[in-house]
């Protein structure tokens, strides 16, 4: 792992956000909103530059202090964590520049909350951090950075509900990562190592191994939302302010997914059972249903976007029984297994993007209206088209229909679903795209029907709607460079050694 | 001997745990959790960890222990006659659904003592890694410290340690984000209580020079930059109880300063050792010690900083009963 190129970007990426965030402290509130949109505009642009720089010399690592591990800590941005910095960027930058409007447009009555700016670079960093982190303690303090900033955004806004749910959320993430440490103690007492490449070789199979793989999984499947831990995030979520409930569901879950897939790939493969991978799926299944179904029951917009992510963040539990053979059986070749993973590399982009445009509309919807309840979205074709056709647009990219990415990223695991012959998961799939398409359905078809009486539809800044319809594109966009982006994934060797047993069927773990 | 001496250790602890939770009154609540961070503090000592042992009393113990009785102050008047009610409510509760509850507990209660059975398994059956530590005394000598957890912290591992200085920056935010960043008024209770003014005057110097020592200390034995910051904290929480905040009387633009100057520092001397061609953190050789004395010192001002204001805010906000109401 060493012997890589090294380059200062990884540095960059966490130490800039940190710099600006703390330099915007000095500045009182319109400074603030300045150097915070400003410093967005940077971080995303140099996160861009690291990609492009991974596209042209491939994996490329930061040994920090300059002390290998195991003693140091190494930051490796290899395609897949380039992948997901890319995406925070792209995401990010046009979350940026709706909440630089949206709270100029309320700043008379609200202060524009200029703490929303250090808050959401610190988040940035965290985010960035963990995605390059090639260590289990340095992830646990990036969770941590990443827990504590979206907490207080979510409870910025100081209202009651927000702040109701704001304890809870806090507590949820304190629970997951206490769960997460006490199988990183484990693993070190066991091992003496903390690195992920070094682990992924030395770690042996037994009771300690398993144990802490099932509390790390636990953790993390709390902190993003996994069923039945799910319970945490429609409030917290639907009651931040509208680019926080973007960053919230588009951004942070994701991290925790990150960790989770890099472990279950990297590290545990000798520990991992088959029974494990159906459970998981499971969860995942559960909640694809269940997440939908609840999302079709609510009446106020930003609850069934909430809900929405439960189903959503489903989808990505749901590939990781693929990763695993059934007891007996062996493979020849890895085939199934690419577009097992991809499809959930795919499915965060694509939910990023469309989730993000989601949040960011209801939040235009609630400043037009002073409310989100659905039955007040009648006519809205005629007084806000671009809101509008940004729903629309994130919608069918959230049901899965051609050609948008979310069709990219069901098409894939469907693929993978039936290349490792665990057909049972086809129907569920299904059954949440219908489920899906219902509530959008739901919401369109309202969104034609004429007013019943006139609703005064408050104006709204032309520019906040265009963020929105933005990231709505760019969920169809992602399409276009998809089979480049698949072969930069798989040029990544995400499964180093570990691919070997999970050939074997997860030899070793299936006792 | 020891044995005894740990086997009671560990009774007391779990005990003093139990009886914190289990109190009938908060603020019998609060005292129990202030022993039990000192039984634990003592538990770490015998564990040979006497870095943990002092930051556990001084922050579990001391620091939050400040910030409960805050709270508890804060909810008393209100309390007396609220907590009757849910009680009554609570045994109306139980008396109707004994049955149910205890269905439901028992399947509960044998999956958690399941788990707790797996855990101590996993916990016990741990092969022996050896862990990093003789890695870490291997690299001592060029980590500029002679203490290996110094050197872990601040050399071998300064990155997590800078953004965990930025963690603790982080709380700050975070208490302002959910209070705002409001004038309170300034809290004048007992600025002339001649008791208060002796424990005052007598005790800053003595904080202040325990922790520079404590500081100073961590280049050869346990100690460091975040045990000095609590006892430099308390400097603060003293002034601030006695009527004189200095956190908040001082120029913005200087309080900003202090705040950030660990973090800043850190991060700025990081990013001229990568602008020079080697890593982030990746000090010269020859001047380890030095640097790392520095960003000790710096870290220390903003985390005792960090810790006042948290307290400041916190102990503030309740001296204006209508800033309370407006967070409802």
């Amino acid at each position: 792992m060493t012997d890589l190129p090294t380059s200062p970007f990884p540095a960059f990426l966490v130490g800039l956000p940190v710099l600006l965030a703390t330099l915007s402290l000095f500045f009182r509130a319109r400074g603030k909103a300045v150097v915070g949109l400003a410093g967005s505009l940077l971080t995303g642009v140099m996160a861009l530059f690291a990609l492009f720089e991974v596209t042209r010399r491939g994996t490329v690592i930061h040994i920090l202090g300059g002390w290998e591990p195991p003693l140091g800590i190494l930051l490796r941005m290899d395609p897949l964590a380039a992948v997901f910095i890319g995406m925070t960027a792209v995401v990010g930058i046009f979350i940026s520049l709706y909440a630089w409007r949206y709270f100029r447009a309320q700043e008379a009555t609200t202060g524009g909350f200029p703490l929303f700016w250090p808050l959401w670079l610190f988040l940035w960093a965290g985010l960035n951090g963990l995605f390059l982190s090639n260590d289990l303690f340095n992830l646990f303090v990036t969770l941590e950075v990443i827990g504590i900033s979206a907490v207080a955004l979510a409870v910025l806004s100081g209202k009651k509900t927000a702040l109701v749910a704001g304890l809870r959320y806090l507590l949820v993430a304190i629970t997951g990562s206490m769960a997460y440490l006490f199988g990183v103690a484990l693993i070190y007492g066991s091992t003496g190592t903390l690195d992920l490449g070094l682990l992924g070789q030395v770690l042996e199979p037994g009771t300690t191994t398993t144990f802490a793989l099932l509390v790390i999984t636990l953790g993390l499947m709390i902190k993003m939302a996994g069923f039945p831990f799910h319970f945490w995030l429609p409030p917290a979520h639907s009651s931040a302010l509208a680019p926080v409930s973007a960053l919230l569901s588009a951004l942070v879950v994701k991290g925790a997914f990150y960790i989770l897939l890099r472990l279950w790939m990297e590290v545990f493969g000798v520990s991992l059972t088959y029974a494990a991978g159906q459970l998981i799926g499971l969860a995942g299944a559960i909640a694809v249903i269940w997440g939908s179904w609840q999302a079709f029951m609510q009446t106020s917009l930003k609850l069934i976007v909430a809900h929405s992510s439960v189903a959503q963040l489903g989808y990505l539990l749901m590939i990781f029984p693929l990763l695993i053979l059934a007891p007996g059986v062996t493979a020849d070749s890895a085939d199934w297994l690419s577009p097992a993973w991809t499809a959930g590399v795919y499915q965060v982009i694509a939910h990023a993007f469309a989730k993000a445009s989601f949040f960011l509309s209801a939040g235009i919807i609630i400043m037009a209206l002073g409310h989100d309840r659905i039955e007040s979205l009648r006519d809205l074709v005629g007084h806000m088209r671009i809101t509008a056709l940004a729903i629309a647009i994130a919608g069918v990219s959230l049901i899965g229909l051609p050609p948008s990415g979310g069709f990219m990223a069901k098409w894939m695991l469907l693929k993978g679903i039936f290349l490792s012959g665990q057909w049972w998961w086809a129907p569920v799939v299904l059954t949440g795209s219908l489920l899906t398409a219902g509530y959008v359905f739901m919401l369109l078809r309202l969104a034609f029907a004429p007013a019943r009486e006139k609703e005064a539809f408050r104006p709204v800044p032309r520019s906040l709607e265009v963020c929105a319809l933005v990231l709505a594109l760019g969920s169809f966009l992602i399409v276009l460079p998809a089979d480049n982006l698949i072969q930069f994934l798989q040029s990544g060797e995400v499964f180093g050694t570990g691919i070997e047993s999970i050939m074997e069927g997860g030899a070793h773990g299936n006792d | 001997m020891s044995v005894l001496i740990d086997g009671l250790l560990a009774i007391l602890a779990i005990y003093l745990a139990l009886q914190s939770l289990l109190a009938p009154r908060l603020i019998k609540s609060v005292f129990l959790f202030f022993a039990f961070g000192l039984a634990l503090a003592l538990a770490w000592v015998r564990l040979g960890a006497v870095d943990v042992a002092i930051t556990e009393a001084a922050i579990a113990s001391g620091f939050l222990g400040v910030l409960f009785l805050d709270a508890l102050r804060d909810f008393s008047p209100a309390f007396p006659a609220k907590q009757k009610n849910p009680e009554a409510a609570h045994n109306v509760l139980v008396k109707n659904n004994t049955k149910s509850l205890l269905l439901s507990r028992i399947p509960l209660g044998l999956g958690l003592g399941l788990f707790l059975l797996i855990a101590l398994e996993a916990v016990w059956k741990t092969p022996e890694g050896g862990g990093l530590t003789a890695a870490a005394e291997a690299f001592l000598p060029e980590s500029g410290v002679e203490h290996p957890v110094t050197a872990v912290l601040l050399n071998f591992r300064a990155y997590d340690t800078w953004l965990e200085i930025g963690v603790i920056l982080m709380g700050l935010l975070a208490i302002f984000a959910v209070g705002g960043i409001k004038v309170y008024r300034k809290p004048n209770m007992a600025a002339q209580d001649p008791m208060l003014r002796q424990v005052i005057m007598f005790f800053t110097p003595v904080l202040f020079l325990f922790g520079a020592f404590l500081l100073y200390f961590g280049k050869t034995g346990p100690g460091g930059a975040f045990q000095a910051a609590v006892l430099w904290g308390a400097i603060g929480i003293l002034l601030h109880l006695g009527g004189k905040s200095i956190i908040e009387e001082i120029p913005r633009w200087l309080r900003q300063l202090i705040l950030t100057v660990g973090i800043l520092f850190f991060l700025v001397l990081g990013f001229l050792f990568v602008a020079g061609g080697n890593a982030l953190f990746e000090y010269p050789r020859a001047y380890a010690g030095l640097l790392i004395l520095i960003i000790e010192t710096l870290a220390a001002i903003s985390i005792a900083a960090a810790l006042t204001a948290i307290f400041a805010n916190l102990n503030q906000m309740k001296e204006d009963p209508n800033e309370t109401e407006s967070i409802n």
